[in-house]
């Protein structure tokens, strides 16, 4: 590929030097085509002019002229003989007739243009003037002044000189007709000349517009090559990037695969030191353990950093937005970050400003770490002080809603160099900084990579020794009214699972460590653990016992998670055949979520696998939760009615009777209705602090879960306190509370009277 | 429709019959004598005409160039077709004959096409017989370059003195 490069390059060169000389040839033909197309212009205007000549000039009129004059001289002078002999009786008006006419025809030789014709030829100027002279002298007898009665001696006098016109006369016609055919001669012969001319030109054009043509023949020719080259090197340099891209992408992803591939052991390793804890070792082996959980913790955080910021590369990082409850997820962040917090002594507030949406749509998973990261480094950098997270709302520069999360420290801060350096991949402050406070210096990187993937950003601003300040912009994408799945109050949740007791769960992993983390893990819970090395053995398994979900690793030896899930979703035993089928992979990839969607899989469980997680899981498939979502869809959201509200809405509640037994329903509005007056208390607490935002979140959670059990009166208080909580005053607010503790005691009377709290005896 | 052609085609036919209003006869000296295809003659089959019944005619003039006169020149008198019109003449071609005996034919349709004058005044005066007079059929060359070539200043015949209806 170099050496064709190279080759065009030189023929582009070769083109280069040639161009000027080829710029004089074209220009020197286009002046020689000019010059030759005038000249035919002149010599055709010359012809036209010459034409025109003959016809406005009419020579050989003039030999008619002076022909004519000859016979009329002829004709006169019959008469004027005639009337000398026949005297009286001679018709004297015939002879005036005659004498006028050839007078007329004299007359006709003063003529300028026929003056013109003759000038300096001796033969037409004497006899014209003998001719005048004559005329003078007839006159007398003859002309308009005459006397009347005929003079037939004047006429005889005057004979001599009549009859010596004769000659002259006859001469000068003569003479015209010779010189008019002399000038047609020459007429012709510059006709000819003029013919030639034109002839010579034509076809000098001929040959000039042939060179011409051949010229631009060639230079088609040459247009043509180059394009060719183009389109050559278009394609080489094309094939060239595709190979870098995949190259690159090849990279990315060995990358990729290379983390998650020490995750995956990496977690079976976690997961046993965590086992080991409970084992009843001594102090010294406690701090050994701990020693080695932080460094192994440490190791999987940059491990993540690694595989974001190899995702983050390939393009293959796939932002998957929901409706988030943003002061849910400032809580939890609140609740991760306070522990380093208060280690470190510092204060840690977070606060949101009231005009922000309650939910947005967004990426929780990444806005959460965009905050942790941010977060993060504000506490490590900090000694004293306060670390503030700061969230309101904003535009951009073209207008648009932005969300700004704002993370100020009291911390060391950073000179203008270490700003400019910030977001560099693998630098962090000042190398020092980096030993004392570890990181792999990827965070700041990544997250502004996320911010800008959201279509926001995140800037630093920054004094030495007064502390930083980071903000994190996001476009703010509110939520339509849209139906979403409330779930009933998170307390409700909590604790023993209704209707799930000991469940046999298959879990196929090859991996003996992981393996030996799930069975721990699962009997932790409750339940009983079966396992499979692999895929086949994971379909063999169903097809011989029961299970009431399968956890299926992805990557195993023989048959993978997702062939293991075709086979069993084709088995013929209905029961077997339809068993859920949760996916566990430390792949992040988006298309592998989807991949094993398609294949048939019911979800998709992140590893490392927590405790939480799991359960949470396994709760919405057998708990009470998971079955409410699709009959509350469209009422969590929708409008509670203005004027009166009904205290029980039974058009929800048969909703909700015809999703789940009557009896889970009685279980959850009965836990709904005990936790009332907790509830009730947690409203009190943050409305005696001043904790606005817990007022909210507690006030909204109720709604939703009235609102889940068709509660509507219960419902709407508890939105007048979620809508009011930040701006209406404090004795209405406990008004409102005071409002909503009596409709907690109505509503549960309500439900109480419909029988819906009753259990049923099975 | 066919009816109405018919109709038509007899009217035309009927008309050369039609009984013509007699020219009147001429009183002055004849200066012009129209014979062949005449319906209204006034002297036997032919019509003649003296300067006062010219005169008569509506009368029009214009400036033109010529071949036979150095400048421009203003001609008067009858167009040609008023002329053959008042002698009820109809034909395909008029044979000029002038004084001299000159002869030239013009074909009828001229005098249609164009506003060909019988000329009897030059610059508002009469011409006498060595002037080219007494008629002269003018041209109005100034008014069409067609008209401008040898065959249409042949035509122009000075000294008119018959014009013959073929």
């Amino acid at each position: 590929m170099a050496t064709e490069i190279s080759r065009s390059t030189v023929e582009d060169g070769v083109a280069a030097s040639s161009r000027p000389r080829r710029f004089t040839l074209f220009g020197l033909i286009g002046v020689v085509l000019a010059l030759a197309l005038a000249a035919v212009a002149l010599v055709q205007v010359r012809q036209f002019a010459l034409l025109k000549q003959s016809v406005v000039y009419q020579d050989d009129y003039v030999v008619l002229s002076l022909y004519q004059v000859e016979a009329e001289y002829l004709r006169l002078r019959e008469y004027w003989v005639r009337a000398q002999y026949e005297r009286d009786n001679f018709d004297r008006d015939a002879l005036q007739l005659r004498y006028d006419i050839w007078v007329s025809r004299v007359g006709l030789l003063h003529n300028e243009r026929t003056a013109r014709l003759m000038v300096g030829n001796d033969d037409y100027v004497a006899p014209l003037a003998k001719m005048n002279d004559f005329i003078a002298r007839a006159d007398k007898v003859l002309g308009p002044t005459s006397t009347r009665p005929l003079d037939v001696a004047a006429l005889a006098a005057l004979q001599p000189a009549l009859d010596a016109l004769g000659g002259p006369i006859h001469s000068m016609s003569l003479s015209a007709s010779h010189h008019v055919s002399e000038q047609i001669t020459e007429r012709n012969a510059a006709v000819r000349q003029h013919n030639q001319v034109a002839l010579a030109l034509t076809v000098f054009l001929s040959l000039l517009v042939l060179v011409f043509g051949l010229m631009a023949m060639r230079q088609m020719r040459l247009l043509g090559e180059r394009q060719r080259a183009l389109v050559d090197l278009t394609a080489h340099l094309r094939e060239a990037q595709r190979q870098a891209e995949a190259a690159s992408e090849a990279k990315s992803v060995f990358l990729a695969n290379m983390s998650h591939e020490i995750r995956t052991p990496f977690h079976g390793l976690l997961g046993m030191l965590s086992l080991l804890r409970d084992t009843g070792l001594n102090a010294r082996q406690v701090d050994y353990l701990r020693t080695a959980t932080e460094s192994a913790d440490h190791l999987l955080t940059i491990l993540n950093d690694v595989l974001d910021m190899s995702l983050l590369e390939s393009g293959r990082l796939t932002l998957s937005e929901e409706p988030v409850d943003l002061r849910d997820l400032l809580r939890e962040v609140e609740a991760l970050m306070r522990p380093q917090a208060q280690l470190k002594s510092l204060a840690l507030h977070i606060d949101a400003d009231p005009g922000v949406p309650e939910k947005v749509r967004a990426d929780r998973t990444r806005v959460k770490q965009i905050l942790f990261n941010l977060v993060n480094n504000a506490v490590k950098f900090s000694d004293r002080g306060v670390v503030v997270l700061d969230l309101h709302r904003a535009s951009d520069d073209e207008g648009r809603e932005m969300l700004e999360f704002v993370v100020t420290d009291t911390g060391i801060g950073m000179d203008q160099i270490t700003l400019d350096r910030l977001f560099k991949r693998f630098s962090q402050g000042d190398e020092s900084r980096s030993r004392r406070h570890g990181g792999t210096g990827l965070g700041l990187e990544i997250s502004r990579s996320l911010a800008r993937l959201m279509g926001g950003d995140v800037t630093a601003k920054s004094v030495s020794g007064e502390g930083s300040s980071f903000s994190f912009r996001m476009p703010l994408q509110t939520l339509a009214p849209a139906p979403r799945p409330a779930l009933p109050h998170p307390a409700a949740a909590e604790g023993a699972l209704p209707g799930m007791g000991s469940l046999r769960v298959l879990v196929a992993e090859d991996h003996p460590v992981n393996r030996q983390y799930m069975a721990a893990l699962l009997e932790g819970m409750g339940h009983q653990p079966f396992f499979a090395g692999n895929g086949l053995e994971a379909v063999q398994a169903i097809r011989e016992r029961r299970f009431d979900i399968v956890l299926m690793d992805l990557h195993m030896p023989l048959l993978d998670g997702v062939g293991a899930t075709l086979s069993i979703r084709a088995l013929p035993d209905g029961a077997s055949a339809t068993v859920p089928i949760i996916a566990l992979t430390a792949d992040a990839f988006a298309q592998t979520r989807e991949r094993c969607l398609m294949a048939g899989m019911n979800d998709f469980l992140a590893k490392p696998v927590s405790p939480e997680r799991l359960s949470a899981m396994l709760r919405r498939l057998f708990g009470g939760a998971g079955s409410t979502d699709a009959p509350s869809s469209g009422l969590a959201d929708a409008p509670a009615p203005e004027a009166a509200p009904v205290v029980l809405d039974r058009a929800t509640l048969d909703a909700a009777l015809r999703a789940m037994p009557r009896e889970r329903l009685a279980h959850l509005l009965r836990s709904f209705f005990d936790q009332g007056p907790e509830m009730v208390e947690r409203l009190r607490i943050a409305l005696r602090d001043g904790q606005a935002l817990d007022l909210r979140v507690n006030a909204h959670a109720a709604r939703g879960a009235a609102l889940n059990f068709g509660l509507s009166a219960l419902a709407q208080t508890a939105q007048a306190l979620h809508e009011g909580a930040t701006h209406v005053p404090a004795h209405e607010i406990a008004r409102l509370i005071q409002r909503f503790e009596q409709l907690l005691t109505r509503s549960r009377e309500a439900c109480e009277a419909a029988g819906l709290l009753e259990p049923v005896t099975e | 429709m066919p009816t109405r052609r018919r109709f038509v085609s007899c009217l035309a036919a009927a008309l050369p019959m039609a009984p013509a209003r007699a020219l009147d006869a001429a009183t002055g000296p004849v200066v012009l004598t129209v014979f062949g295809r005449v319906s209204k003659p006034n002297a036997g089959s032919a019509a003649q005409f003296d300067m006062a019944m010219l005169e008569q005619l509506p009368q029009h003039s214009f400036v033109t160039r010529t071949p036979w006169y150095a400048t421009p020149r203003k001609f008067s008198g009858p167009l040609l077709r008023d002329v053959l019109a008042a002698c009820g003449a109809r034909g395909s071609n008029l044979r000029a004959t002038a004084l001299n005996d000159y002869r030239v034919d013009l074909p009828f349709e001229d005098t249609q096409r164009f506003d060909v004058l019988l000329a009897r005044l030059l610059d508002d005066k009469p011409m006498a017989v060595r002037d080219k007079g007494p008629l002269f059929i003018i041209y109005p060359f100034d008014s069409s370059a067609e008209l401008r070539t040898t065959v249409y200043f042949s035509r122009s015949a000075w000294q008119l003195k018959s014009l013959e209806v073929q």
